[in-house]
């Protein structure tokens, strides 16, 4: 008996300070976000009233927020297109071409991800720039008139120019993912389709793409979340939205509500959509993806 | 002569790839060697010369110091060490006693509580940002080093807690029975037996999380208005606002090589642990 109090209270202790810590700074803040999306609050405590869905009838009028969605969509289509075929081409150029220096490339190509993304958007504004940049001095050599193009200046190229410094800083950890998975395929595979005398690129699609399916399909599902909650940092250090909303995330719309404008139920509001947005986007890209793999298999 | 095609275009389809992977491998290494060498320049080097062109002589090291001194990067730097060791101290703490419970002593919902720290993994932070900060104001914790701590930790545990579960599962049965048949009780097994046997999996959280939070910069600009609360990352993103009214970017290059110092030794010294952390992460 004294054993089983033991035992209980020792799990007790473990589990409470953690579970409590969680409970006060992760769920109730997620939970509250959502209470508070049905209010009308400036955030002072005395004019919080109670609008129901509100704050939802007017974001599903408010064109800025569409913009919003349609340029998160614009860096997820991007970035999964932009990463996963490059991230592939690498793993396959490193492990079926036997090209040296796996490790070199391993090494090199991941070292964008532990970079902060602050670090990662001002370095890139700077390449960016107008007069002093990298790119637009490059391009001068190929022109009479020196080039003077405010790449994130103008709405054409800003979201753009957004979308290309996070496909550089993704690609090394999707790299790293699919060369593991690569080299997880039995080499017997790869020499009886030799013998066979497939081509590289049948061997491709017959036997690499399908046997690293799960993991492609689980790069995309990580690019899509992460993009949808997490890209507004990059768009917030690159040019806070602008230039007239043009690179406008649900996330940096979310910030604008809330800490510039003060307009706390409206951000919350946004932030539940990001909340639906990327559960129902996990939802149907799980299912296309799936129908993709037992077709294939 | 079929094979021959194939044999050549093979070596042309190496070749290609090869040039590729360079051309790739450049993409990535220049932009961080442009940064390094703009840390030497003066203004008048930016504004008059290529881009590219090597920094003149003598070599601006005083930028560095600027930077450093002139900018506060000396105290962002004190802050952002402090919060993230002991943010993630206390993670690694919080996340480990919990997923040695979760991973050794089943209960009638251990499971589901183990799916509660994994699904907010899911759960986009954004949403909980408004009142997240103003619960930090009630409790005073706002423009305070303790506020960002504790958000940084919460942060960090279901990640960490996710990580350690697998490690603690995949430790030997018999360690503990050993321990327990030795007469120690379920505090000493767990901390001089099993905590030190997790080593591998505590280095992983502990590197992961300390990336994490030392390059974090929503939480950091959201709940620290205070200049002499600022981490590296608010401070960076600060500085770089203000060159919009007077331009330093020497200065302004050397923070950013400075920022970027202390998790490139992480990565040059944990390679293999950063590696294996952020893959499991994304394997759930």
């Amino acid at each position: 008996m004294i054993n089983t109090n033991k035992r209980t209270w020792f799990i007790l202790s473990f589990l409470f300070p953690t579970f409590l810590f969680f409970t006060v700074f992760t769920i109730y803040p997620i939970a509250r976000g959502m209470y508070i999306s049905l209010f009308d609050w400036s955030g002072s405590s005395e004019f919080m009233t109670y609008v129901g869905f509100h704050n939802f009838v007017e974001l599903a009028k408010d064109s800025i927020l569409w913009k919003a969605v349609a340029n998160d969509y614009f860096l997820v289509a991007g970035k999964v297109i932009g990463i996963v075929v490059l991230a592939t081409f690498f793993a396959v150029a490193v492990t079926r071409f036997k090209i040296r220096g796996a490790k070199f490339y391993r090494i090199i190509f991941f070292m964008p991800n532990i970079i902060s993304v602050v670090v990662i958007g001002v370095l890139w504004r700077f390449i960016y720039n107008p007069n002093i940049g990298i790119l637009n001095s490059l391009l001068s050599i190929f022109t009479e008139e020196p080039v003077r193009t405010p790449w994130l200046g103008q709405a054409g190229t800003a979201l753009w120019s957004i979308l290309w410094p996070s496909i550089w800083a993704g690609v090394g950890f999707y790299f790293l993912l699919l060369v593991a998975a690569i080299l997880n395929i039995p080499a017997s595979l790869y020499e009886a389709a030799e013998m066979d005398g497939a081509s590289e690129g049948r061997q491709f699609w017959s036997i690499t793409v399908p046997l690293i399916w799960e993991q492609i399909k689980v790069s995309i599902l990580h690019i899509a979340i992460t993009t949808l909650n997490g890209s507004f940092v990059m768009v917030w250090i690159m040019t806070e939205g602008g230039p007239d909303n043009a690179t406008q995330v649900m996330g940096s719309y979310l910030y604008q509500m809330g800490f510039k404008q003060f307009h706390m139920g409206y951000a919350s509001a946004i932030g539940v959509m990001i909340l639906v947005i990327s559960l129902i986007t996990t939802l149907v890209l799980q299912r296309l993806l799936r129908r993709d793999e037992t077709q294939l298999s | 002569m079929n094979l021959i095609t194939t044999k050549r275009n093979h070596r042309f389809l190496k070749l290609l790839s090869q040039f590729i992977l360079l051309l790739w491998t450049t993409a990535i290494l220049y932009p961080l060697l442009w940064t390094a060498l703009g840390a030497l320049k003066n203004n008048k080097q930016f504004m008059l010369e290529k881009p590219w062109a090597l920094p003149k002589l003598p070599l601006l090291w005083s930028n560095f110091a600027d930077v450093w001194n002139r900018y506060h990067f000396n105290e962002y730097f004190l802050n952002s060490l402090i919060v993230t060791v002991v943010s993630t101290f206390l993670a690694i703490l919080l996340s480990a006693t919990t997923a040695y419970i979760l991973a050794r002593f089943a209960f009638k919902g251990s499971q589901v509580l183990f799916y509660v720290y994994l699904s907010a993994m899911m759960i986009p932070m954004i949403l909980g940002l408004v009142p997240l900060f103003f619960l930090l104001n009630d409790m005073g914790l706002i423009n305070k080093l303790g506020g960002l701590i504790i958000v940084y930790t919460a942060w960090a545990l279901p990640f960490s807690v996710f990580v350690m579960v697998s490690f603690f599962k995949s430790l030997p049965k018999e360690l503990e029975e050993a321990a327990y048949i030795d007469g120690a009780g379920y505090n000493r097994t767990f901390f001089q037996v099993m905590f030190p046997l997790a080593r591998s999996g505590v280095i992983t959280i502990g590197i992961m999380n300390a990336l994490n939070t030392w390059n974090e910069y929503l939480m950091g600009t959201v709940f620290v208005n205070d200049p002499g609360k600022y981490t590296v990352p608010v401070g960076i993103a600060v500085m770089q606002a203000e060159m919009q009214f007077r331009t330093e970017w020497g200065p302004l290059f050397a923070g950013l090589l400075l920022s970027m110092l202390p998790v490139m030794v992480m990565y040059v010294l944990f390679q293999r642990h950063i590696v294996a952390g952020v893959t499991s992460g994304a394997v759930k």
